[in-house]
């Protein structure tokens, strides 16, 4: 056997250790963190209404697509010089992650309101473009773009809380839904609701954690308080809050609460079977009876929400979103034409709200956050036959002029569920008191995410 | 070897007329070895060093994804030490392994004995059965499982209804949760187990049982004093290897119950994989520098423990 000139160990110690250095010195040196840090900008210019260019969209894929791509269509008309790649993307996988690498980067996209906050540092600042529409747009949605004083989303939808209820089996019970001014009088007609039917549950309290602290976030929000204050500091433990939970215990013990997954099939055959009756929800609940229910299809109606206190407001927002545009986008100043001109002039947001091909009576998941175009006598969306011919948009409107401002969303939002909202969870299975869950989910949010921002 | 017989003279090595041959045959040896390992060693720096590196300096930063990284020494590391989460996570897969694990290794052992015997009919369709599910695709067979397993409309919640027994919160109730993965991770890769515990089963001399059997040893005495103690490698095999998957489990929960309900089936590679989800990418990589050791350190525990019954 011939040996080896040099060591085999020897080889591969030198190859290793030349290996790490050549890993370690260059690129290492060269790709840490930290090395190549974006910094936000400022958009200040509108460009003329002859402007010219491409701009890439990115939004949610499904119905809303289509909406928009409807909208979009008017803008072209209005913009014939302005080519609109308009693309459906599963933006919450992609676009955070875009953002922080900033390559292919669209020019603008559909986002959360809840994420915004936590990519300021990626996003165009519109502060100065959208001054000429502040006074008139929701306080609460200029609130949750704002950061730092500066705002980062262009303002769209807003989502308010609404009561909806069984008509018919509210009148059985001898309750009058225009009554129901208080959260206490909501508990009085679940119970007379219950004696009617001893098989009812007649609240709604949702099972998925996520949208459940969405929930509690809205009648949180009605108070005109949030998660987090304007420095992203915790303030769980308050008035608001425990009255909330207290509230929800309340229910709970009293035997009045159907716990179920938002339109899953226990949920929805508790919604048919006429076991529920009263769902404190957002707007967006009135996808159900047009979508869904079959039994239950005309027989719902909306309401305010009840206030917290006899006077209060009688609405809060639940989600929502808003445009953004990224500080790399290519063509940024034309991706705020668009915006502009969807959210804040009569033919954008009346293409994006009136009737379409997708909703041919209008769509009725929302309303504008812009003022002006959320005017109780000139409605964008037709009464909704699903609903017995109500009229929501009136009920829609006058709920959102009610809604506080908030603070902006922090970063940590999503993540709180892990704490808040499975310790809701814990609540409503009567696992945990009003106090334990305020105690634990501040410690916990606290520790693993307020420290660690 | 001295260094005289292998370097010549200085004076003969600077002569313009020394003879070139010569150099050439010593300089190839010398060179080509390097060249020929050299792809080998670039990719692995590239592609194993260089990400091994990068995440350990990670792991003593508070670096998000962007913006500035700040060296933070060990406070991720003492972050995770000090959370209920990261020991909870580490307990979830703990039961898991002693759900998971033992049954498989019996299991595997007894499927592995009967698919070993000739004599046994349709023995390649069981093969195939086993093997089947380890080649399917997870994300497949675990929507099959959040449906089989819904507590209102299941398969299994309406067979048990049938037999006059209550509905089971089997992916809603942290009770069950762990089970039902557990039954998942076995369901898919029993079938891995089964393959090297007969490879192992079908090493052993059949001769060696003919001699057992001439000496008068019952079938039940031949496999507890030949076929376990020989199948022994596999079984140590099979341990560290499904320790390794346990411990790294990662797309049965992501898929099937997200980590919930309330972190009870979040395991130590879910945990670690939200952390890297919320940008918190240097507590994610002291994470995965903390499983590592603990991997390392159980695969160093079984190795030893082999190695002790060999010796």
């Amino acid at each position: 056997m011939s040996r080896s000139f040099v060591p085999r160990r020897s080889v591969l110690r030198g190859a290793l250790g030349a290996g790490a250095l050549a890993a370690a010195a260059g690129p290492l040196a060269a790709c840490a963190p930290g090395s190549s840090g974006s910094e936000p900008r400022k958009l200040t210019g509108t460009p003329s209404a002859s402007a010219k260019g491409e701009i890439t969209i990115w939004n949610r894929s499904g119905d809303l697509f289509k909406v928009f791509d409807a909208a979009i269509d008017a803008f072209r008309k209005a913009y014939p010089d302005i080519k609109v790649n308009h693309q459906a993307v599963d933006i919450d996988a992609k676009l955070a992650n875009t953002l922080i690498s900033g390559t292919d980067l669209p020019d603008g996209s559909f986002w959360d309101d809840a994420k915004i906050g936590g990519q300021a540092e990626h996003l165009y600042d519109l502060t100065d473009l959208i001054a000429p529409y502040r006074d008139r747009t929701s306080a609460y949605k200029l609130s949750v773009n704002t950061v730092g004083g500066r705002i980062y989303g262009v303002p769209w939808d807003l989502d308010p809380g609404l009561l909806w209820y069984r008509e018919d089996l509210l009148e059985d019970a001898g309750v009058d839904p225009a009554g129901l001014k208080t959260y206490d009088d909501l508990l009085a007609a679940a119970r007379s609701l219950r004696e009617k039917n001893p098989a009812a549950r007649p609240l709604h309290m949702e099972k998925d954690p996520l949208l459940g602290q969405l929930w509690l976030e809205m009648l949180a929000g009605q108070q005109g308080t949030s998660l987090a204050d304007a420095d992203g500091q915790v303030r769980l433990d308050s008035k608001e809050y425990r009255n909330v939970l207290n509230w929800v215990r309340d229910a709970v013990d009293d035997d009045l609460v159907t716990h179920a997954e938002y339109l899953k099939q226990a949920d929805l055959a508790a919604l048919e079977n006429g076991q529920q009756a009263l769902v404190p929800w957002a707007v967006w609940w009135s996808f159900a009876p047009q979508q869904l229910l079959k039994k239950g299809k005309g027989k719902w109606r909306a309401a305010p929400l009840p206030a917290w206190t006899p006077g209060g407001a009688r609405s809060g927002a639940m989600g929502g979103s808003s445009f953004i545009i990224p500080a790399k986008a290519k063509n940024p100043e034309l991706a705020w034409l668009l915006y502009e001109f969807l959210c804040f002039k009569e033919p954008g947001y009346s293409a994006v709200y009136g009737p379409s091909e997708v909703y041919p009576g209008g769509l009725t998941t929302s309303v504008p956050s812009y003022g002006p175009a959320r005017r109780p006598d000139k409605p964008l969306f037709e009464p909704v036959a699903a609903l017995g011919g109500q009229d929501l948009w009136k009920v829609a409107v006058d709920a959102a002029d009610t809604i506080p401002s908030a603070a902006p969303i922090p970063a940590w939002w999503a993540k709180s569920v892990d704490y808040l909202g499975n310790n809701l969870q814990r609540l409503i299975e009567g696992k945990m008191s009003p106090d334990d869950v305020i105690d634990d989910s501040t410690k916990k949010i606290q520790r693993n995410l307020v420290d660690r921002a | 070897m001295t260094s005289g017989t292998l370097t010549p003279p200085r004076k003969e090595r600077a002569a313009p007329d020394a003879p070139r041959p010569a150099r050439r045959s010593r300089r190839k040896p010398f060179l080509a070895p390097y060249l020929f390992v050299a792809p080998f060693y670039v990719v692995f720096a590239a592609f194993g060093l260089y990400p091994l590196v990068f995440a350990l300096q990670l792991s003593f930063t508070d670096w998000k994804g962007a913006g500035e990284a700040n060296f933070i020494g060990l406070e991720n590391y003492t972050y995770l030490l000090t959370s209920e989460e990261f020991w909870s996570s580490l307990g979830n897969s703990a039961v898991m392994w002693l759900l998971i694990v033992p049954l498989q290794i019996v299991g595997g052992l007894a499927a592995a004995v009967l698919l070993a015997n000739a004599k046994l009919r349709l023995r390649g369709m069981f093969r195939v059965a086993f093997i089947a599910p380890f080649v399917t695709p997870l994300v497949a067979m675990a929507q099959v499982w959040i449906v089989a397993f819904d507590t209102d409309y299941g398969l299994v919640n309406h067979l048990f209804n049938s037999v006059g027994l209550p509905d089971v919160d089997w992916l809603q109730s942290t009770v069950w949760a762990k089970p039902t993965l557990a039954l998942l991770f076995l369901w898919k890769t029993t079938g891995f187990a089964i393959i090297i515990l007969l490879a192992g089963l079908q090493a052993v001399p059949g001769d060696v049982y003919e001699a057992a059997a001439l000496d008068g040893a019952s079938r039940k005495r031949q496999f507890w004093s030949l076929t376990l103690p020989l199948v022994r490698r596999s079984i140590a095999f099979l341990v560290v290897v499904q320790t390794l998957a346990v411990f790294q489990m990662f797309a049965e929960p992501f898929v099937v119950t997200q980590g919930g309900p309330y972190g009870s089936t979040t395991t130590g590679g879910l945990y670690l994989y939200n952390h890297i989800l919320a940008s918190d990418l240097g507590t994610g990589a002291a994470n995965s520098f903390l499983l590592v050791l603990l991997v390392f350190a159980l695969s160093l525990l079984s190795v030893r423990l082999l190695r002790s019954r060999d010796e």
